[in-house]
């Protein structure tokens, strides 16, 4: 994104801030949702439209699960691991998952982005949907559940056909 | 490094906590990490470092227990209230420093063997001391490639990083350069800059220092010497006049790293040094150092040992006996310039003695009110920039005065060129020969403040002795006020304090009157006015000496050429622009056939038939301190380390001298700046090879245009006292209708576009 | 199905309340007329202090004490924060009132906001609730629609607005300094303390943190009386909880109890449905995964503060997991021990180094490559990890290891001697509450 689009998005809500410092989490959600991580373009944006150093950016982004410094597929799909999920079976569809993707599936680097480029899959601590574990949420926008192992891969053969939406939190 | 913040025992106020048992005494509001130091019991620290700001509390090393309060204390957040009740050797306390040693120690590679930092490495001191004596963890280890460099300077190996954060926060908070973060989270955590970029500034070396364990390691002295083969020399750093105090580690003879001292100056540089002052030293190494003598005579140049130089010059300047003239460079020590006083007086018969650097006749009026020192600035309410480049000509001011901003100074700049610290707080900029405009738009503020300390260009000042007489006005108007001179020269406060003038020698050699040139550390061909220089001394039929450290365009036409000893190589004393007198003492041998200045000029008077009493550098200085009142009472052993403050004879500005001086010439106004890294010091050291800045004429868009100059190519510029060539660059910001041109570069371009006085000039530019 | 007597109105009422109108109908707002019509902010700070209610975050700290700690006429200004950093694992009761009552929520925090004096609150939600953003969001822009949000609110005179903050995956935000820093714009990673947020919290000013649940109780106490609200459940634990219940049991919900009133085993067994047929309770963390891991001997145990303190655990934040004789308690432990390892922010080196450490002992315990001094070893660690750093994170990575270790001590020499642990079939039906 350019500095102009940041500002676009920051500036609205500059007032409601002391301290124009807190802009730069905003400014990071808003530049993933064009390519879906934060490119270095991103980072000298940001810094250019809020005056702290692309450094100090990405020392931020880099605190947080969920922006994105490395490309990821169109759809990001999170696997609750943690235990209320696990008890319900989060491993074996994280396996799934990652065996239909032909991704490693444990340790901690399970998951990855699939080799059309279409789908990530992460690991996500809990994701607070423990009622309907497992769970999996879709980018940040939907989170399902409970599933089979099955019914998973089968949601992820549907999202990659499904249109992905236009600009959306992953 | 210092660990722990200075105590004061003596204060006014004191109040009493139970240490271990024994009742002790500190001011109130003393953290108690800092307290239990004072008193002899070390609680062992990481993350602490008090010149980095508030404790963050980070490593937990320090906890220590405290009676009635729950669980363990952070020493170095916790004030000392009165009857506190404290233990840092409780089992508890002890179970806990082993347990953080522990934890540290699980994922350190303990390659200690093969680390830079061993032998000096706090994590080893404070494992021995208050850690576990064998591992438990028998995980496999955090790996990284290692080491990783973040600049040509510094190497990080992050499986030493022990996540203290001292060096992203010297990076953030004390130089702000913003440019050394923490990324990732948890055990992840890494210190970083942005990605791909590296870490370049004024002050990153400081970080090597900062580290607590070898995670940041100078390349320069990366695998050179283990810390008990060296030997460590408390100096001061001869480049800029601040006065930085070092420390020089030496093994077989040479210099091999620079550090600020375990034991800062808290009036000057607070253990902080620039790049410059830290990887400059290798400038004695440099191949246009001078490492034999040289005589030109009929028969051509030749090398010469040193006892032959010096008795061919004393053979040269017998036959001028009367006719001398003696010039002294900035760099100059104060005895190097006094034994040249007392040559010039005696063996020379009266001599004529100059030194080389600015008259400043206009700036009596800001000396003579009271100063401050940097450290002083700490205190300020409002510190005021007047003039100047702090940045790039008083590196570590830069510093003391982000600190003073952090403490909560007002900071505004008013002068004619742009510079780092502007962005403070307000800026006024100036065109040339409107300074005094600007200083008098700050006056109602420094009226209004409780205690303004002003900052102050002595270029220029100088070059607008109306200005000085203005902010002279302004500051004294305000009992409170002080005043601190950014001085443009190594020592020219010394030199200014032996009496030296600035004025005098050029138009004597111009008028045929001199006979015979000493030029002492001085290149009077690549200083300002060296256009006029160069005329005089064309066709000079007597001997030039010239007594160097390295070949210049003045020892190229010397006769004899006697090859000295460079600041981190020989004994002396440097006054810095705050009036601190302080010693160099000798880190490295020096080439086998140089001598110190003060040697050659003693040993020259010998063989000229008027020996000095004096035989070595301190009876020199003792011998010196009699006979100059700004010297009186200080003797080596008071200066110490920590330098004492000259008092300087009451400076007076001769009437008439404030008067706005015109620009000379016609064309549009030149504006000199400086760059750290662009000067002579850096050109000649290697290690610094990466960060050389060309010399350069800076010029707003408009003024391009009209002058027929484009981006990158090459400009001639004419000034009444000379023409150069400079490389453009236009700056869109650069504002509109001045040359702002490089002083200082090597080759010295912009210097001939100055006169010898270094007043207000415009100059002609065109393409080449 | 509408709850009687309870503190949220989506509840009482049986039916979600996310337009204004509804709302409305339900009784909302009532609280925040009354409030400005009749009280003064000291008024709110008594009715507050009264009722008794303490901090449904985790650590149960009387909210009106915590709001008694702000300076009056600081010539800073004062900020409200709400905590809807939801990530306690099992945890997901905040998430329920935002997606439900987002109005009750606001009401709440305004009667805080102009109890304490602030004219600007901002709700931190965790970045994986975006869902529940956008609900709040709307509300927000309803609520300051209907005059309930802003300036001169219900022509009151009094002025103040919400801003959502959302974050970006961090489990350490829901610490309220850490929470504060990433407020900031910086890296979550908590403050040493003191100063505590009340007299140096955002941007150093004074500020009230409250979670959602908390703030939400609000306007029943000013509409119905600190009275009324003090009088339910006993005297030091007084109010109603709402406690997520999931893992192995039949009925996953969130359950509203009386606090001191109910049992463990009514909220697992009755409400939430119970283990499978053939299968027996093993273990439950009652108060989310930071507290002590509790077990059939304990189901006896009244919910309130107190009887759970007493019985070795914490009530935390109301995220009941529950795990019944099919699970293996070291590869639970060890999988709340990577959720620790996970979310240390780094900064002290205790729990960065020490989950981290924990986590790979366990990990080989399962694996098969467990020594029996690991048990020794890792009794040894939990002090040197817990109540030596700056927040709670890592007492809450010790807590659930240290005290399945001391619970369940036979199941680690099992799995150590039995050369690691298979991984159990997990409980795949589908149920909801």
């Amino acid at each position: 994104m350019t500095e102009a689009e940041i500002r676009a998005h920051i500036d609205p809500i500059r007032h409601e801030y002391a301290e124009g410092r807190s802009l730069i989490l905003p400014a990071l959600k808003f530049a993933q949702t064009e390519k879906g991580h934060v490119a270095r373009a991103d980072l000298d944006a940001i810094a250019a439209a809020t005056g702290f150093s692309a450094a100090y950016v990405e020392s931020v982004a880099s605190f947080y699960d969920r922006i994105y410094l490395e490309p990821v597929g169109k759809r990001v799909v999170s696997v609750c691991v943690t235990l209320s999920c696990m008890l319900r079976g989060s491993d074996e569809v994280l396996e799934a998952l990652c065996a239909h993707e032909g991704l490693p599936d444990h340790g901690h680097h399970a998951g990855g982005t699939s080799s059309d480029g279409e789908i990530t899959i992460q690991e996500a601590q809990c994701l607070g949907y423990c009622d309907r574990a497992p769970c999996i949420q879709v980018d940040a926008e939907e989170t399902v559940g409970p599933l089979t192992p099955d019914e998973a891969v089968a949601m992820l053969d549907q999202l990659r056909e499904a249109p992905a939406p236009v600009a959306f939190w992953r | 490094m210092p660990d722990y913040a200075p105590v004061d025992l003596a204060a006014d106020t004191l109040i009493s906590f139970e240490l271990n048992g024994r009742t002790v005494s500190v001011p109130p509001t003393t953290m108690l990490v800092d307290a239990c130091f004072a008193h002899g019991v070390e609680v062992p620290i990481f993350c602490y470092e008090p010149r980095l700001g508030p404790a963050i509390g980070a490593c937990r090393m320090c906890l220590v227990e405290v009676e009635g309060m729950r669980g363990l204390q952070t020493a170095c957040s916790t004030p000392v209230t009165a009857d506190m009740v404290v233990k840092t050797t409780s089992p508890q306390a002890v179970d806990a420093q082993d347990g953080v040693l522990e934890l540290l120690l699980a994922n350190h590679p303990l390659d200690c063997p093969v680390c830079d930092k061993g032998g000096e490495c706090p994590l080893q001191d404070r494992t021995f001391r208050f850690g576990p004596g064998q591992t438990r963890f028998v995980e496999p280890k955090r790996h990284f490639p290692k080491p990783l460099n973040l600049s040509n300077r510094v190497a990080l190996d992050r499986e030493r990083c022990i996540t203290c954060f001292r060096c992203v926060r010297f990076s953030q908070d004390v130089a702000q350069d913003a440019q050394l973060t923490m990324q990732e989270r948890g055990a992840l955590s890494e210190i970083t800059t942005l990605t791909g970029e590296p870490y370049e500034g004024r002050f990153t070396g400081n970080i090597i220092d900062l580290c607590p364990v070898g995670a940041l390691t100078s390349i320069p002295y990366r695998f050179v010497s283990r810390p008990w083969d060296v030997a460590n020399t408390p100096s001061v750093c001869g480049l800029c006049s601040v006065g930085c105090n070092t420390e020089l580690t030496a093994r077989e003879g040479d210099v091999k790293r620079v550090t600020g001292r375990a034991e800062p100056n808290f009036a000057v540089e607070e253990g902080w040094l620039c790049d410059k002052g830290r990887w400059g030293y290798d400038a004695g190494r440099s191949a246009d150092r001078l490492t034999q003598g040289v005589i030109r005579d009929d028969g051509g140049d030749r090398d010469a040992l040193l006892e032959e130089a010096v008795e061919a010059a004393s053979l040269l300047l017998r036959s001028v006996t009367g006719r001398v003239g003696v010039l002294v460079g900035a760099s100059a020590t104060v005895e190097e310039a006094a034994i040249a006083q007392d040559l010039a007086a005696g063996a020379l018969g009266g001599a004529r003695v100059a030194r080389l650097g600015i008259p400043g006749h206009g700036l009596g009026v800001l000396r003579g009110l009271p100063g401050a020192q940097l450290g002083d600035l700490d205190h300020a309410d409002l510190i005021v920039i007047v003039g100047g480049d702090p940045a790039n000509q008083q590196p570590i001011a830069e510093l003391r005065v982000r600190k003073a901003r952090r403490f909560g100074a007002t900071i505004a700049s008013v002068g004619p060129r742009s510079h780092e610290l502007e962005a403070l707080g307000d800026s006024l900029r100036t065109t040339p020969g409107q300074l005094a405009a600007g200083v008098t738009a700050i006056a109602e503020r420094i009226a209004d403040s409780g205690h303004p300390i002003v900052l102050w260009d002595e270029a220029d000042l100088a070059a607008e002795p109306d200005a000085a007489a203005e902010l002279a006005r302004i500051i004294g108007a305000n009992p409170a006020g002080r005043q601190l001179e950014l001085g443009a020269e190594v020592n020219g406060a010394g030199l200014r304090a032996l009496g030296l003038p600035a004025e005098g020698l050029l138009e004597a050699l111009s008028a045929g009157e001199i006979a015979g040139l000493i030029l002492l550390h001085a290149d009077p061909l690549s200083a300002p006015g060296r256009g006029q220089w160069s005329a005089a001394l064309e066709g000079f039929e007597g001997p030039v000496i010239a007594i160097a450290t390295h070949t210049d365009r003045s020892t190229d036409l010397a006769d004899v050429v006697l090859p000295a000893l460079t600041h981190w190589e020989q004994e002396g004393t440097l006054v810095s622009m705050t009036g601190r007198a302080q010693r160099l003492r000798p880190g490295a041998t020096g080439p086998e056939n140089a001598a110190p200045g003060w040697e050659l000029l003693i040993a020259l008077a010998h063989r000229l038939g008027a020996p000095p009493e004096y035989r070595t550098p301190a009876h020199a200085f003792a011998c010196l301190a009699a006979a100059h009142p700004a010297f009186a009472g200080l003797t080596y052993g008071t200066i110490g380390n920590e330098g004492e403050v000259i008092t300087p004879p009451t400076p007076t500005s001769p009437n008439g001298v404030n008067a706005a001086r015109p620009l000379a010439g016609d064309g549009v106004p030149l504006v000199t700046t400086t760059m750290i890294y662009g000067d002579r010091a850096t050109a000649r050291s290697a290690a610094l090879a990466g960060v050389r800045t060309p010399a350069e004429v800076m010029v707003g868009p408009a003024l391009a245009t009209e002058s027929g100059l484009t981006d990158g190519a090459a400009a001639r510029l004419v000034s009444l006292f000379g023409e150069s060539r400079l490389t453009v660059r236009v700056d869109d910001a650069a504002p509109e209708g001045i040359a702002f041109a490089t002083l200082g570069a090597p080759g010295a371009p912009t210097e001939a576009l100055l006169g010898p006085d270094r007043g207000p000039v415009r100059v002609r530019m065109g393409a080449v | 199905m509408p709850v009687m007597n309870s503190v949220y109105r989506h509840r009482e009422a049986g039916t979600p309340l996310t337009d204004l109108v509804a709302y409305r109908a339900a009784g909302g707002f009532k609280a925040l007329e009354k409030a400005l019509a009749d009280m003064e902010p000291d008024d709110l700070l008594y009715a507050f202090h009264r009722s008794g209610l303490r901090g449904r975050g985790g650590a149960g700290f009387p909210m009106g004490r915590k709001a008694s700690f702000l300076p009056k006429d600081s010539a800073l200004a004062t900020y409200l924060v709400c905590n809807a950093d939801e990530s306690e694992p099992g945890t997901f009761k905040d998430r329920e009132i935002m997606e439900m009552n987002p109005f009750q929520l606001i009401e709440g925090m305004v009667l805080a906001g102009h109890a304490v004096g602030a004219t600007r609150g901002y709700i931190y939600i965790r970045g994986e609730y975006e869902h529940q953003a956008r609900i709040l969001d709307r509300a927000l822009v309803a609520a300051r629609e209907g005059g309930y949000l802003g300036t001169d609110i219900l022509r009151s005179g009094v002025t103040f607005d919400l801003t959502l903050y959302r974050g970006a995956g961090a489990y350490i935000c829901g610490e309220e300094t850490g929470l504060l820093e990433s407020l900031e714009g910086k890296r979550g990673q908590p403050r040493l303390k003191p100063p505590f947020p009340a007299v140096a919290g955002l941007y150093a000013s004074p500020t009230l943190i409250n979670n959602v649940e908390t703030l939400a109780a609000l306007p029943p106490i000013v509409e119905k009386g600190a009275d009324w609200y003090a009088a339910i459940g006993p005297e030091k634990s007084p109010g109603t909880k709402i406690f997520s219940v999931s893992g192995h049991v039949t009925r996953p919900g969130n359950y509203e109890v009386v606090m001191g009133e109910t049992t463990c085993r009514e909220l697992l067994f009755g409400m939430a449905g119970g283990m499978r047929s053939g299968r027996s309770l093993k273990a439950f963390w009652v108060g989310g995964s930071s507290v002590p891991v509790l077990g059939e001997q304990h189901l006896d145990t009244p919910i309130d503060y107190e009887s759970l303190n007493a019985a070795g655990t914490f009530l935390g934040s109301g995220g009941c997991i529950v795990m019944d004789d099919s699970g293996c308690i070291v590869r639970a432990t060890l999988r709340l021990a990577s959720f620790y390892r996970h979310e240390s922010c780094g900064k002290c080196t205790p729990c960065r180094e020490g989950t981290t450490w924990m986590e790979k002992v366990l990990q080989r315990m399962v694996d098969g490559q467990g020594r029996i001094e690991d048990l020794e070893l890792l009794e040894s660690l939990f002090g040197r990890i817990s109540g030596r750093v700056l927040c709670a994170l890592a007492d809450g990575a010790v807590a659930p290891i240290k005290s399945a270790l001391a619970m369940f001590r036979a199941d680690f020499v099992r799995v150590i001697e039995e050369g690691g642990s298979a991984r159990p079939e997990p409980m795949m039906e589908v149920a909801h509450a």
